[in-house]
């Protein structure tokens, strides 16, 4: 891959949670025209390790530890990506409860411990934050074409924790634009992010395959719905940092209509699918030859009907949660999708990978790695 | 003439029987003909149009008055130029001069030419072109210079298409030709078209400097032709098709129509109908710049057709086999849709555009790029005519209204409306209560005997007894018990 803008990159550069999902792709595409400096803050840095990266153990929550591995590296510019997985919806009450209290410690906690250590090590010009398009979701109701005006939802309105924890840090991270020295901060709203590496959508759907599900449908399938591809979403963070610095570099401020610093942008493949066309799209690069002749259609309130009678027998018996939720049938049935023509016109993004060459490199992906699995396993 | 079949179709499709009687009882041209200020010649041109275009005639005739002439003639001369193309029996040497100066004889006074196929059905046009050009010359210049532009590029393209054809079977190799091609035939004609929209200052100037715009309105309709006649078009030998996407499919292009290719056929045209439906929100937004009415009805109608007639040959094996049609019954409603405003043509749109993605299946190789395509028009439409508005969603819930706005006011209505109901309803089934209790009360009084009358119901003996002497055995039966 070649990136034309990306050669504008100065020495160094600082990826915080370069070893998760989206941070290892955006250091792989950093390391791609290899001039500049990558370095990555993880937690555990053990996974996802790429040659010519060098790794930093550290706790984002610890002022210290934040401390000694900026004024180690003294990055130009920061891309924070680092947070918890967004909880399964399978998880149990405590698990939930866990979890909330978890997002707040990083993603909000971390983040504004990034944000004044940055500031105080000084030789920070652009420090950009992965947000989450669900910031402005309430996790139920339909999204239609929503873009940047729409309002970031705290609760009661939103009712999920991560998106809220993630809606607060942005908050924080966007607040922070030229408050210390001359540095710019710049957030980037990601939605339904997948690809090689995918801890959650991909793998749902292959498990969905496997048990022989394809041949269900909730809803009408009219729903049209953001999917990412992480190699996109990596090239946003790219093309944000060189725009902030781009305008570091600037004698005047720019004008309000042009600025992309402590601005939020929303990230898609640009092309909002059909829910259920990118759900089977995924099974038929997995191998599946389901026809819509033999695909049962189960209506949303019947759907819903069903998920609640099931819910109630699987908390009689024991508390566990069922395969089919309410949460699922909302999820597969509501529209969410977004406008990123503001990060098209004043990043000068667009998606790198077509959605159909996106899926079928993901599922290869997953394919190979289950292969290599199988194949270790049986010499064990 | 009315056909049987016709007469059983619509006996069970009341519906589009309704949207042909509603058609042509309730529409109203926004402007009319005057056919009786009309000189015999340009009574004759009107003629011919009615002849040569089944779609076009109806529309064109209902034109703002500026416009109802100079595009009745720009369709004739493009007609007359089509007929010397598709006749194959004119010589190339003959065909070629006549194309690259057919925008020279509009304005010659008698001209006409006789050396067209007897077979070709348009061959009366020519034959009688005297009439076009007497007309013609009547034209403001200002138009008649636009009309002559587009006839001199189209003859001078259509002219090296005939060229190439002669040399190659296949003049329509690559996915460029294919567009190349569109462009000279309908293209350019969208191009025209627009200039003349805009110099009778019936248009928005804008629409001048978006040449893709004017072009996709052109490619949108020819192409979904394309695509429908094939079956035709390949029986006449004629190959309008890209190699470059057939030869994916089939290894000759007569295969296609073979019913032992017919997946493969399928798989074909559904790619045929992803390349013309990337078109169709460039036409959407094209629309928007009109601005009188006759105006939008001429180019809403064709565009709101194509949209159907993409649904319809979309993974229909029937366009190989056969010409296949909109009914006249959908048709009728699609014209109905199409003469009112935008938003009502990006309902037809969008509702077309879930019809092709129902049609979708994943077999299709094509099945990711289409749905993406239809949902980039309905994602186009969400632009133009936004369902949801920041603005109110950021309002908080929780936030007093104030009872003195006109929203506060609206809200207490409808709150009213609602108590209103309930205590309606509340009253109807209260007074049907309390006039059935007092009259079972009444009946009571009088000795009427629900005890027995229920014991007998439940034993399933619904009817009354035949006389009063076994209605009294029956009581008594009940009053003293088997002793």
């Amino acid at each position: 891959m070649t990136n034309p803008r990306s050669s504008n990159l100065p020495s160094s550069v600082l990826v915080i949670g370069g070893c998760g999902f989206l941070g290892r792709h955006i250091v792989s595409q950093l390391l791609e025209p290899s001039t500049s400096k990558v370095s990555v803050l993880d937690l555990r840095t053990t996974n996802n390790r790429l040659p010519g990266a060098s790794y930093y153990d550290a706790d984002i929550t610890s002022p210290e530890a934040v401390r000694a591995v900026f004024e180690e590296v003294r990055p130009q510019i920061i891309i924070h990506t680092a947070s918890p997985t967004a909880m399964q919806d399978n998880a149990s009450a405590a698990q939930k409860k866990g979890a909330k209290a978890l997002y707040y410690k990083v993603n909000v906690g971390g983040t504004r411990t990034l944000i004044v250590q940055a500031g105080l090590v000084g030789c920070v010009k652009a420090f950009v934050f992965t947000s989450s398009a669900s910031a402005v979701h309430d996790g139920h109701s339909d999204l239609i074409n929503a873009d940047e005006r729409w309002p970031v939802l705290r609760a009661p309105k939103q009712k999920d924790a991560y998106s809220e924890s993630k809606g607060v840090a942005e908050e924080l991270v966007l607040a922070a634009n030229r408050k210390y020295g001359d540095m710019l901060t710049i957030a980037l709203r990601p939605a339904g992010i997948f690809g090689e590496g995918d801890m959650q959508l991909i793998p749902n759907l292959l498990l969905a395959y496997e048990k022989g599900q394809t041949r269900f449908q909730l809803g009408e399938n009219e729903n049209l719905f953001d999917f990412t591809y992480v190699g996109n979403v990596a090239y946003a963070h790219i093309l944000a940092a060189v725009a902030l610095m781009d305008t570091h570099a600037l004698t005047t401020q720019p004008l309000d209509h042009e600025k992309v610093d402590g601005q939020a942008f929303f990230v898609t493949n640009a092309q909002p699918l059909y829910f259920w066309d990118f759900t089977r799209m995924v099974w038929k690069a997995a191998g599946d030859k389901t026809t819509p002749e033999q695909v049962w259609t189960i209506e949303k309130g019947l759907g819903l009907l069903f998920a609640t009678i099931i819910e109630w027998l699987f908390w009689f018996a024991g508390g566990r949660t069922p395969n089919l939720t309410r949460q699922k049938v909302q999820f597969s049935c509501m529209t969410r999708f977004y406008c990123v023509d503001k990060a098209k016109k004043l990043l000068g993004y667009g998606p790198k990978w077509e959605m159909e060459e996106a899926i079928l490199r993901t599922v290869k992906w997953f394919q190979e790695r289950d292969a290599k699995d199988g194949v270790e396993k049986k010499v064990q | 003439m009315v056909k049987a079949t016709d007469v059983l179709y619509y006996a069970v499709h009341a519906g589009e029987l309704r949207d042909i009687i509603q058609w042509q009882t309730w529409h109203q041209p926004v402007h009319e003909r005057k056919p009786e200020q009309e000189a015999p010649s340009l009574a004759i041109c009107f003629e011919f149009l009615d002849q040569t275009s089944r779609s076009f005639s109806a529309v064109i005739q209902e034109l703002h008055p500026e416009l109802l002439v100079p595009i009745a003639l720009f369709y004739l001369i493009l007609r007359g130029l089509d007929t010397i193309e598709d006749d194959m029996t004119i010589s190339l040497d003959e065909k070629t001069p006549l194309l690259r100066e057919f925008h020279n004889y509009t304005e010659k006074e008698g001209w006409n030419y006789h050396g067209c196929d007897r077979k070709e059905k348009d061959r009366e046009l020519l034959v009688q072109f005297q009439n076009v050009t007497e007309e013609f010359r009547k034209v403001k210049p200002a138009y008649r210079e636009i009309i002559k532009d587009i006839t001199l590029k189209m003859g001078n393209g259509m002219a090296d298409f005939c060229h190439n054809a002669e040399h190659d079977d296949n003049c329509v190799n690559t996915i460029k030709d294919y567009d190349l091609y569109c462009y000279y035939v309908a293209g350019l004609v969208g191009n025209g078209l627009t200039r003349l929209f805009v110099e009778s200052g019936l248009a928005n100037p804008v629409l001048l400097e978006r040449p893709q715009l004017q072009e996709s309105m052109g490619l949108f309709l020819q192409k979904t032709n394309i695509i429908r006649d094939i079956k035709e078009d390949t029986d006449e030998k004629r190959r309008f098709w890209p190699k470059e996407i057939w030869s994916k499919y089939v290894d000759k292009f007569e295969d296609l129509c073979k019913p032992e290719n017919r997946e493969a056929a399928l798989n074909c045209s559904s790619e045929m109908v992803l390349n013309s439906l990337s078109h169709a929100d460039q036409c959407l937004f094209y629309l928007a710049g009109l601005k009188e009415q006759s105006v939008f009805n001429f180019a809403a109608i064709p565009q709101s057709m194509a949209i159907a007639t993409l649904e319809l040959v979309f993974r229909n094996p029937k366009v190989f086999e056969k010409n296949v049609k909109i009914t006249k019954g959908e048709a009728c409603r699609i014209m109905m849709q199409s003469t009112q405003n935008l938003k009502l043509v990006c309902e037809v749109f969008r509702g077309f555009t879930r019809k092709i993605h129902k049609k979708n299946t994943p077999r299709d190789p094509n099945f990711l790029k289409i749905s993406i395509a239809c949902g980039k028009i309905e994602q186009f439409i969400e632009t133009i005519y936004p369902s949801q508005d920041p603005k109110s969603i950021m309002q908080e819930p929780a936030a007093p209204i104030d009872p003195t706005s006109k929203e506060g006011k609206d809200k207490a209505a409808a709150a009213e409306a609602k108590s209103d109901l309930v205590f309606m309803l509340i009253a109807i089934f209260g007074t049907l209560f309390s006039i059935s209790c007092l009259m079972l009360g009444i009946a009571y009084a009088f000795g009427a005997r629900f005890d027995v009358a229920f014991s007998e119901l439940t034993q399933g003996k619904l009817s009354k007894p035949t006389d009063a002497g076994a209605a009294q055995s029956i009581i008594h039966k009940y009053d003293h018990g088997e002793l």
